[in-house]
């Protein structure tokens, strides 16, 4: 009887978590509970941070083979098209002279960067999250982009006052309007449960080659600014059946490694 | 080395925490709340990161029986959920199961091979992991079995059925009275 019971608050408590609004008890609670638990995040992640150095960098030795020959054939790759570019950038100058448009850069004149640092990652395979010692008291806002040095790493999903949630973008629900550069292709970055990244919804027409970088399109409406790197497209299919291209992408950004970020507030 | 006197599995099954036992296993509750929201998130061997907060509850199930392991399962997984910001509820039902499944276990098999605790925390996890990933299901998320299979039940399975026995002898050390499993030991 007693355990029927318990199943059934359970069940209760689920149903009443994803119906009811981002600002409802349920939420609130865990609002809370994070902002206890953040502290003692942080420091059980300072204290570990050591070990998890030298796991890694066993692990990476093993890699750095493999990683090594890769990166040699990417770096001849990029090399051939170096001149290429050069070209294409000094018709692009002229063209935007042309049109008096100014180069944008790619973070705004009212962003800020705020760093933080990694303090819990999310311990399910269902989510790809982790927290992060900076909350609202430092201006961090949901919906905020988060980045590192590599490239973009998610964006702020929940926020309290001195910790926040940062949702990957390797996470299934997570999507990203993105373009291919060089070219136009635009589509939209999806993540997935296998932590794989796929470009979406890109028309067939669209001319995409493994070997070019996908960014953030800044497109009206987007959560994100436009020129943030993502990943590089991996492998691109065509069948007769789909109606888009099947895209994927390898992201800039280590999600094992990631310790140091920083969030876009605007 | 005395005997202890074997109790009978209902009296056991019913017989409700002292107050002492209570704050014993408060403490408990405790540990496997930090183990699981502050040193989990950050350890993960093998592609997986350790359940703590499932391993002791199957430790506590063993050891103090069906209705105190459903009871535990409940508090363990709502404050783990909150915490970790995990959708409440969900780690809660399967806690609740698995902990009652445990003190089951205890209070009906023969363990007096002292494997008990590496067959419980296997089935735990595997228990655990089944019904959640049923629920993903049923919430429409997306479940690639191959890929849940090989790079989440097994690791987890593995790495979690590793760590049991360790866990065992701390939880029955923190808890010290009488216990389930030792009166179908020594019986």
């Amino acid at each position: 009887m007693l355990v029927l019971a318990l199943l059934l608050v359970s069940i209760g408590m689920l149903t009443l978590y994803f119906r009811e609004s981002e600002s409802g008890l349920a939420h609130r609670v865990q609002d809370t509970a994070l902002s206890v638990v953040a502290p003692l995040q942080y420091g059980s992640a300072r204290a570990i941070q050591p070990f998890r150095d030298g796991w890694n960098w066993t692990a990476d030795l093993f890699r750095a083979k493999s990683e090594n020959e890769r990166l040699r054939a990417e770096l001849d790759e990029l090399r051939a098209g170096v001149a290429e570019e050069l070209v294409t950038q000094a018709e692009n100058d002229e063209l935007r002279s042309l049109l008096d448009m100014e180069r944008k850069k790619v973070f705004p004149a009212d962003a800020r960067l705020v760093t933080a640092r990694v303090i819990a990652r999310s311990t399910t395979a269902w989510s790809s999250s982790v927290t992060i010692d900076v909350g609202s008291d430092q201006g961090v806002r949901r919906y905020d982009a988060v980045i590192n040095g590599e490239g973009l790493v998610g964006r702020v999903s929940r926020v309290t006052a001195k910790a926040a949630q940062v949702l990957l973008v390797t996470d299934q629900q997570s999507y990203v309007d993105a373009i291919v550069v060089p070219g136009a292709a635009q589509g939209i970055v999806a993540g997935s449960v296998t932590g794989d990244l796929t470009l979406q919804y890109v028309d067939k027409k669209e001319e995409v080659k493994a070997g070019q970088y996908v960014t953030t399109s800044g497109i009206e409406g987007s959560l994100f600014i436009r020129g943030i790197p993502i990943g590089v497209v991996e492998t691109v299919a065509v069948q007769d059946v789909d109606l888009y291209q099947s895209i994927t992408v390898r992201p800039f950004a280590d999600f094992r490694t990631l310790d140091i970020v920083s969030v876009v507030c605007r | 080395m005395p005997v202890t006197p074997r109790q009978p599995a209902e009296a056991a099954e019913r017989a409700w925490p002292t107050w002492a036992d209570l704050a014993r296993l408060a403490g408990v509750l405790l540990v496997a709340w930090l183990l699981q929201t502050t040193v989990a998130p950050n350890v993960r061997v093998l592609g997986a990161n350790p359940d703590f907060a499932l391993i002791i509850l199957v430790c506590v199930g063993l050891l103090r029986g069906s209705e105190v392991g459903a009871v535990f399962g409940f508090v363990t997984g709502t404050l783990v959920a909150a915490s970790l910001m995990q959708p409440l509820g969900l780690s809660a039902f399967a806690f609740v199961i698995v902990g009652y499944f445990a003190g089951r276990y205890a209070e009906t098999a023969d363990l007096s091979t002292g494997v008990a605790p590496m067959v419980s925390v296997f089935a735990g996890t595997l228990l655990a992991d089944l019904l959640i990933l049923v629920a993903q299901y049923l919430l429409e998320r997306q479940v690639p079995l191959g890929f849940m299979i090989t790079r989440v039940v097994l690791p987890s399975l593995v790495l979690n059925t590793l760590l049991a026995v360790p866990f065992y002898v701390a939880v029955r050390v923190a808890l010290r009275g009488p216990e389930v499993l030792r009166a179908h030991e020594t019986a």
